[in-house]
């Protein structure tokens, strides 16, 4: 057992970029600041994790402090991770006083109930935010602390954010687990998902500058601040603010929440010019339509002013942070009949 | 004698040796099925295999990289070529990059001859995915997928753009009215019903954008000349629009 926990801390400290590993030793705080003095930061960063994994196994370190070292690490650099929102609903109105003993209590027997072998490791933030650690095993063996999943949990809101990994079999009894120990009545996997875990936080905690419609128009900003040089004379100028003036309305003044993609499934009719005289099918043109970047909300709000695009760009992509989804099914707009029901 | 050569470049320490044991060694054979006609000169596979260095004197060794040189349908193409003149103006590879760079200046060397990747330019893409959707495959065939790159933006943009293999070919056989051939026009046209539907919906000018790769199911294409075969009844054929963008990239 010793080996295997004192091994893995040894990974744990790898992942770390060099400059960074003293922080977050100090920060985990198993080591003294004795014991991390002794150690030559200065060494490629495979002596570095030796010399740390040696400090552990003098000082006998156990499985509960590799899995909170694993919870620090994690909380620093949470994009490395892929994560998933989850909403919960209440039946009633009452907001019960949060408990955190008798949440972990309900967490850790709902998920043993099922599967003993299984490490459970919390840690509460400042924020309100709850981190849990699971390192998944099997009916017949101990848990693996390489299979983990994580969930972040603000109890003060329904939106629990997990990040399953590799093990998503497991993810009903995790998703069972949050519902009867936050007192909630049941749980739904929203279509939202990213690596930044702060800007999905963003998203559905509205903390982002969201888009406003005035009924005053917005005061006409010099845009080309830049280039004072008053022989350049701009054709296109009343253009250009107009695009960023609709820009600005589509998607507010501040920094956008940070996305990875979108992605859309089209089930719409395939519309064409008759010149053409192309495909006239009564079925739905089938397609299906990704956009992937470092910072899809930023990329998409440079494609009007490069003129790659329209300005208002389409509604389906500047919906992405009110609607908190990045996941869609556009299927074509039925015209309504008088008398019809409309089914929701 | 290129197998001398690699020893000898990875002597200078120009290749990774994994193993530790420098045994490579090279095969060379013809491959006379692969070709578009009778004119065709016979295709030449090289390969290279690396003994295995637990066992120098065991007979095991793994295939680590493979070459061949091809000419499909070429004799059209090439005009003015003297007597006794092969021209393979098509080569394939798979395997590590840093064999092929040194396969490839051995040969530059050997051969006076100048190797280079196949760029493949959007309007060629855009006649591969035309071509290609219009072909017949069976009920679980992929998508045609189109990849867009938009590289020069604060923040770059990739678009993947699939549409359902049935639907796309319906499109194409609407748009292909020329019987026997297809036309730049008809390329023109399905693109730009491609294009129109993508804009009506996201507002976006996808041909504005650098198209990068085709898929389909029968093959795909990347615009830095990687290729991707998936049906074996279609082999020939997209080696013969291979042959003919590499030849008219000698030109």
């Amino acid at each position: 057992m010793d080996e295997v926990v004192v091994e893995y801390i040894r990974r744990t400290v790898l992942k770390i970029p060099r400059d960074e590993i003293m922080a977050v030793l100090q920060k985990w705080g198993f080591l003294s600041e004795a014991q991390l003095q002794t150690i030559n930061f200065r060494q490629t960063k495979e002596s570095i994790s030796h010399s740390v994994a040696q400090l552990c196994e003098e000082s006998s370190a156990n499985i509960k402090q590799a899995a909170l070292l694993d919870i620090i690490y994690n909380h620093i650099y949470p994009n490395k991770r892929a994560w998933s929102v989850y909403h919960m609903n209440k039946t009633g109105e009452e907001t019960d006083f949060f408990d955190f003993r008798d949440f972990k209590k309900k967490f850790r027997r709902q998920i043993q109930s099922a599967l003993i072998n299984v490490t459970i490791n919390f840690r509460e933030y400042e924020d309100n935010a709850i981190w849990i650690r699971i390192a998944w095993g099997t009916p017949y063996t101990k848990p693996n602390q390489y299979k983990t999943s994580y969930v972040v949990y603000h109890s003060q809101t329904p939106y629990v954010f997990i990040s399953a990994s590799t093990l998503r079999s497991n993810l009903p009894l995790l998703c069972q687990a949050m519902v009867v120990a936050s007192n909630y009545y049941n749980i739904r996997e929203m279509e939202l998902r990213s690596h930044c875990l702060n800007s999905l936080k963003d998203i559905v905690f509205k903390r982002y500058s969201q888009n406003f419609q005035t009924n005053y128009p917005l005061q006409e900003r010099n845009v080309l601040t830049e280039n004072e040089d008053l022989r350049i004379n701009d054709e296109n100028r009343s253009e250009k603010e107009r695009i960023h003036r609709l820009n600005q309305e589509c998607f507010g003044d501040g920094p956008q929440p940070k996305l990875d993609f979108a992605q859309y499934k089209l089930e719409t009719m395939f519309k064409s010019d008759p010149k053409w005289d192309v495909l006239e099918k009564k079925e739905p043109f089938r397609c299906l339509v990704k956009f992937s970047s470092p910072h899809l909300l930023e990329s998409l709000k440079s494609l009007a002013p490069a003129g790659l695009a329209d300005a208002p760009l389409s509604p389906l992509l500047t919906c992405i942070p009110q609607k908190a989804r990045n996941y869609f099914k556009i299927r074509e707009k039925k015209s309504l009949h008088p008398g019809s029901f409309v089914s929701p | 004698m290129l197998g001398v050569f690699i020893a000898a470049e990875k002597q200078k320490g120009l290749a990774v040796d994994v193993d530790g044991e420098l045994g490579v060694r090279v095969a060379m054979s013809g491959l006379p099925e692969l070709r578009g006609s009778e004119q065709d000169p016979a295709a030449v596979l090289v390969q290279l295999f690396l003994r295995s260095s637990l066992s120098p004197k065991s007979s095991e060794e793994k295939l680590i990289w493979s070459g061949w040189f091809c000419c499909v349908a070429g004799d059209d193409l090439l005009e003015d070529l003297p007597e006794n003149f092969t021209c393979l103006p098509l080569f394939l590879v798979n395997g590590a990059e840093s064999y092929t760079a040194i396969v490839g200046s051995w040969f530059q060397k050997t051969f006076d001859c100048c190797f280079r990747r196949l760029a493949i330019s959007p309007l060629n893409l855009t006649w591969m995915a035309a071509m290609w959707t219009g072909c017949k495959v069976d009920k679980n065939t992929a998508a045609t997928e189109l990849l867009f790159s938009v590289p020069h933006l604060p923040q770059p943009l990739d678009i993947s753009y699939a549409i359902h293999p049935e639907d796309a070919k319906a499109l194409w056989d609407t748009v292909q009215k020329t019987p026997g051939e297809i036309t730049q026009e008809e390329v023109d046209v399905f693109m730009e019903c491609l294009y129109s539907h993508f804009h009506r919906h996201f507002k976006i000018h996808l041909s504005a954008t650098k198209l990068v790769k085709v898929s389909t199911g029968i093959a795909s294409a990347h615009c830095d000349g990687i290729i991707k075969f998936l049906q074996s009844q279609y082999l020939i054929g997209v080696l013969m629009l291979l042959t003919e963008l590499a030849i008219s990239q000698i030109q």
